[in-house]
């Protein structure tokens, strides 16, 4: 098991300390009623495993994203323990990785998870250029040698399929479908053991979308990494993951083998989901 | 008219200046806010440097002003008016003789020795600024020694232009911890930092900013680990004055032509005097 999520919880809002029980599925709700605040990631427990592609489906404000933020450590936990493979304390015990600090963050960023945004804006910083956002985080896992990171940099992009002699271009410079290859050079270029991405091809046109979805399902087999992957697109769920959970209201609502969830859905939102879509 | 204090300021002042020195000294390279004063030449100006001055430099102190080496430039003549109107202390431009010394973006050729203190005036004290605006979040990278976007920018140069293309302010490492903003000295004054037996001392006046190289301290610029330290040299090039070579040099643009002179004035003169001292 490379990845153990336990009653991972996100509150926004004062919470009156009893939100979590009140709100979720089964109560058909987010917002609390008794504080109004707004329980984005409920209880959540999951496992992935190595080698794994897990995809998150649900409508918009389910908490698929926030929860992707949480295991990345963009926004801070409300409640809730992780714990990655091989991230052991001096003593030898498991580290619940949400309580590290921004330098053991920056370590486990550079070394065992990545992350791809939706957005290549947050993924990528416009000040440094396609080689240098590579670069950045071939850095931060500790690298010094500069000849070492510039053939790193230029490996990924031609791993991605951009020609390396725009490799010291600016990101504006390039058109999204672009950018977001780069997002995945720069995601890629530590080796890590996890990438967690969000709505990866958004907005992106469809040949594009479906030549992106190809690099990622490659470069995963070849490298062989875990994968988490948040879509409200059942197409690109089908194409990429083996598992998917259903999330609603932030928790959890169904959990299954991909093909099961798409051809014999259970849970009614989840049958509501598939029929609207396929 | 009123009688001013020893050194401009009250003891108080002094007192608080002299707490952050020391806070920054234990800290070496850590960057330490303090009350910046009003002063009687703007900020931006050397206020930095002289606050410092003013509040270390005692009655038996002698003082040398520089500014770019130059102990005759404008600037340079009205700090050292200014500090000797408030404390009648002793002045030279041989840096040998001098206990205290204030610069702006030089370091005096000659070595300097335990008994000496070196005061630099800094405009920008942060080295995080060109990379992350947000002073909230280069406090935690500093606690944090999270350099890497530095050591991007030094890749960007490296890979297009073969080298960092930092001529001044280049980043330095102190005592293999913080990384500093060693105020715009030239890249040939880096190598000197490393292991001075002076005491450095940097103030930001308009920053509010205070920091320091206690003597004997281990200073390295970023370089990447296949890659040396490029300092500028002058192939062939003697100073028109003093015919001196391998030192800082001043390029001046005649109409017939490019001269070089020393930075270090005080260091041309006595070359002067040597030279003719021989003839």
């Amino acid at each position: 098991m490379l990845l153990d999520i336990q009653y991972l919880s996100k509150i926004y809002g004062e919470s009156c300390g009893h939100c979590l029980e009140q709100t979720g599925d089964e109560h058909g709700r987010a917002i609390c009623p008794g504080c109004q605040s707004v329980v984005a990631v409920n209880r959540v427990n999951l496992r992935v495993e190595k080698d794994e592609v897990l995809g998150i489906v649900g409508e918009s404000g389910s908490g698929k994203s926030t929860l992707l933020q949480l295991l990345y450590r963009d926004i801070k936990a409300s409640s809730g323990r992780v714990f990655f493979q091989d991230m052991l304390d001096s003593d030898g015990l498991p580290v619940d990785i949400l309580k590290l600090n921004l330098l053991e963050t920056t370590v486990m960023r550079n070394k065992l998870m990545s992350m791809i945004y939706q957005n290549p804006r947050q993924g990528l910083n416009f000040l440094f250029s396609a080689g240098g956002n590579i670069a950045e985080k071939i850095i931060g896992a500790g690298e010094r040698h500069f000849e070492t990171i510039r053939s790193r940099a230029l490996h990924f992009i031609d791993k991605i399929e951009l020609p390396i002699s725009r490799i010291d271009d600016y990101p504006e410079t390039f058109s999204g479908g672009q950018q977001q290859r780069i997002q995945i050079a720069k995601a890629l270029s530590s080796s890590p053991k996890l990438l967690l991405l969000d709505e990866p091809t958004t907005g992106l046109d469809v040949s594009v979308q479906a030549k992106i979805l190809d690099m990622i399902r490659m470069l995963q087999q070849e490298m062989s990494f875990s994968m988490v992957v948040v879509s409200h697109d059942l197409g690109v769920i089908r194409h990429l993951t083996d598992i998917t959970v259903v999330m609603r209201n932030g928790s959890i609502v169904e959990y299954g083998l991909t093909d099961q969830i798409l051809e014999d859905p259970q849970h009614g939102y989840t049958q509501l989901l598939v029929s609207s879509i396929l | 008219m009123t009688e001013t204090t020893f050194g401009f300021f009250d003891e108080d002042a002094k007192k608080e200046i002299r707490r952050a020195l020391l806070k920054a000294i234990s800290l070496p390279g850590y960057i330490v806010p303090f009350a910046s004063r009003e002063m009687p030449i703007a900020r931006g100006w050397g206020t930095g440097g002289l606050q410092v001055t003013l509040s270390i430099i005692k009655e038996d102190d002698v003082l040398k002003v520089i500014d770019q080496g130059c102990d005759g430039s404008v600037n340079a003549v009205n700090i050292r008016d200014f500090i000797v109107s408030t404390t009648e202390v002793d002045t030279t431009s041989l840096t040998a003789k001098a206990t205290v010394i204030q610069t702006r973006h030089r370091i005096p050729e000659q070595p300097l020795t335990e008994n000496q203190i070196l005061v630099f005036q800094v405009p920008v004290a942060e080295v995080l600024t060109t990379v992350e605006p947000d002073t909230a979040r280069q406090k935690n990278m500093h606690a944090h020694r999270e350099y890497s976007r530095l050591w991007v920018l030094l890749y960007e140069d490296t890979a297009q232009y073969g080298d960092s293309r930092i001529s001044n302010r280049y980043p330095v490492e102190i005592n293999d911890h913080y990384v500093m903003d060693p105020s715009p000295i030239p890249r040939y004054d880096i190598p000197r930092l490393n292991n001075n037996p002076a005491l450095l001392l940097f103030g930001a006046g308009r920053e509010k900013r205070i920091y320091a190289i206690p003597p004997y301290t281990k200073v390295t610029p970023l370089t990447f680990v296949d890659r040396d330290f490029q300092v500028e040299t002058f192939p062939g090039i003697s100073c028109k004055r003093c015919g001196t070579s391998d030192v800082f040099f001043d390029e001046i643009q005649g109409v017939d032509g490019t001269y070089y002179y020393c930075s270090d004035t005080a260091n041309c003169d006595s070359m002067l005097n040597r030279k003719q001292n021989a003839a």
